[in-house]
């Protein structure tokens, strides 16, 4: 099983003292985050994707490109990538790029992304949220598992003769995630396609994370992948720690109290008993997590929410060095002790993805481009060329 | 009670928004549903009333505003309203509308949760002279919700509970309302079907193939 944290790249003031970091402060904290997780053994950095303040993490790519040459064994992924907004051709070059960059070192997550006003900002329509994922998930696996295009859609220009390049790393694309919180359709995507079904979980309470959870793991079972319990599911996390409970509960307060989304709302106490937020000791924090597998059944990685509301970069260092030493041995260490044979410890590697593309025959040579169709060396061989692939 | 007993009993629940106790809000409420069900029983169609005070999660409103999600108490009361055969819906008038907790409360249910709903409305106030906030304020928020709200509204004036049980000049005596919206809301029950269980959220979710198509 896996175990990282995901970060939502929030620039919030820190209510203890009132400061709050730069931009680019919060960047360069996000990277140190990353290699500490790195250094100190967890299994996956995540990073969400905005496109408006105070959200400063708006490229994943170029950040995630970085920390690729940076790290040495965390999987590089993403928490959403914006299926909807973004243009699929484009996340198909930057993730396969990212994909050879990290030398298979990744995977990514897609998601809608539930802020209205950033859709326009893309020529988009948050109504039409669905459709996009729909229609753009679709576009984006055949621009991975085919070498050349012709497409025609609802929301973006026909592609002709298209190649998206690089090709992935041994012609096996990218792990892919869905993330949901409330739709069915999105369960349903992931379940179609025998992709993995990631529940952010952590605003929500337990019951309905189940919920979804038990629809994916059924229609994974109703699309022939295999039996549900052997689909593939992540969920969030919430946790503050000190090795007395007392100790991280006043300390973790005021940031709840003033967190973004929750905060001047429910009591640390309330929301806790509602949600999977957990503030207290490490063992606290194993009981919680170790019962998680009790609801949604064995699942294979379990991502925290750990730098937000304003928390210093100290102490988010901290958190991480307390889950990878006092927590996260444990829990994989009970996960695995409890987990079936033929249910998978962890998602798909890429290593295992190619050894399955090849044992079922699916991987043809990569492709060497023997000519150049398009570049000309004036915009009119441009238009050329154009007018001779269209014709 | 047999099985069948409880398929078939409707449910009617009654909300008051009412903010003290005790609560003329909760009185007209609960008169108002006991009408529904003493008119349903008339026609030999068993009904069952709930009434609950908003007043009990009020704090879990304000909460689930916050965090978009319902927990606990709160979540029960949503889903009895949600899967209601009938709802009576009564809100005291502060300053020429609904209670804000009567508002908020409606903020938190799904925007389809009252679809098709029988809904009998009242609201109480100090004077009869709030009474057209039946009219100018909860039809139209119920005509949003889509619910299938009965004609008859009934408001209840402090003067109200002290008058006497009789007509006077020309103007119905409130036990005298009360009955007829009972009467009114029991008659649109009892054309439906029983409500039954809860709807599996799920079961109407679209195939991948009808998203792929569509």
């Amino acid at each position: 099983m896996q175990f990282g944290i995901f970060t939502v790249g929030d620039v919030t003031t820190d209510p203890t003292n009132g400061t709050t970091p730069n931009d680019t402060e919060r960047v360069r904290s996000m990277l140190t985050i990353a290699r500490h997780a790195d250094e100190a053994g967890l299994d996956v950095f995540a990073t969400g994707e905005h496109h408006n303040p105070p959200f400063v993490p708006s490229s994943p790519t170029t950040m995630l490109g970085y920390l690729a040459g940076v790290t040495k064994n965390i999987t590089l992924s993403t928490s959403t990538t914006l299926i909807t907004t973004n243009d699929p051709v484009k996340i198909a070059e930057d993730y396969a790029m990212l994909q050879v960059i990290s030398d298979g070192r990744m995977d990514l997550m897609m998601g809608r992304g539930n802020t209205g006003p950033v859709y326009p900002w893309f020529g988009k329509d948050i109504r039409e949220g669905i459709n996009l994922a729909v229609e753009n998930y679709a576009l984006l696996r055949r621009l991975w598992t085919e070498d050349v295009v012709d497409w025609e859609g609802r929301f973006r220009t026909p592609l002709q003769g298209f190649t998206s390049t690089p090709r992935p790393l041994d012609g096996v694309p990218p792990f892919v995630w869905h993330g949901s919180i409330r739709s069915p359709e999105i369960a349903e995507q992931a379940a179609y396609y025998g992709d993995g079904f990631f529940h952010n979980n952590i605003f929500w309470p337990m019951s309905h994370t189940r919920q979804m959870v038990r629809y994916y793991r059924q229609r994974y079972e109703h699309h022939g992948h295999g039996p549900a319990d052997t689909a593939i599911v992540g969920l969030g996390g919430q946790v503050f720690m000190r090795r007395n409970s007392q100790d991280a509960v006043r300390e973790f307060r005021p940031y709840f109290d003033e967190a973004p989304v929750y905060g001047h709302g429910p009591s640390l106490e309330d929301f806790s008993a509602q949600t999977p937020l957990t503030v207290g000791s490490p063992q606290q924090v194993i009981d919680r997590y170790g019962k998680m597998r009790e609801d949604v059944g064995h699942y294979q990685r379990q991502l925290f929410l750990m730098d937000h509301a304003g928390l210093p970069l100290k102490t988010v260092l901290e958190q991480i060095d307390i889950l990878a030493e006092d927590v996260v041995p444990v829990l994989r260490r009970e996960a695995e002790a409890a987990r079936p044979a033929h249910v998978p410890s962890d998602p798909p590697s890429h290593a295992q993805r190619v050894a399955a593309a090849r044992a079922e025959g699916r991987i043809a040579e990569q492709v060497v481009a023997a000519a150049d169709h398009w570049t000309g060396r004036t915009a009119e061989d441009d238009v050329d060329a154009a007018d001779a692939v269209t014709r | 009670m047999t099985k069948e007993h409880a398929v078939t009993a409707r449910r009617i629940v009654a909300l008051s928004a009412g903010l003290s106790r005790p609560s003329s809000t909760r009185m007209l409420a609960e008169r108002l549903g006991q009408a529904a069900v003493a008119a349903l029983g008339d026609q030999g169609v068993d009904a069952e009333l709930e009434v609950v005070e908003l007043r009990d999660v009020a704090h879990p409103v304000v909460d689930a505003m916050l965090t978009g999600f319902a927990t606990g108490e709160l979540a029960d009361v949503i889903e009895k309203v949600t899967n209601a055969d009938a709802v009576v819906a009564v809100t005291p008038v502060f300053t020429a509308s609904y209670a804000g907790l009567f508002k908020s409360f409606v903020d938190v249910l799904d925007k389809d949760a009252l679809a098709g709903t029988p809904v009998l409305l009242g609201a109480t106030g100090g004077t009869a002279r709030h009474s057209l906030a039946l009219d100018h304020a909860l039809r139209p928020l119920f005509a949003y919700l889509r619910a299938d709200v009965a004609t008859t509204a009934v408001f209840a004036a402090t003067d109200d509970w002290a008058a006497s049980g009789h007509a006077t000049g020309g103007e119905a005596a409130l036990g005298e309302r009360i009955t007829r919206a009972g009467r009114e809301l029991a008659r649109t029950v009892a054309a439906r079907e029983p409500r039954g269980e809860a709807d599996d959220p799920f079961a109407s979710a679209p195939s991948f193939e009808s998203l792929l198509g569509g």
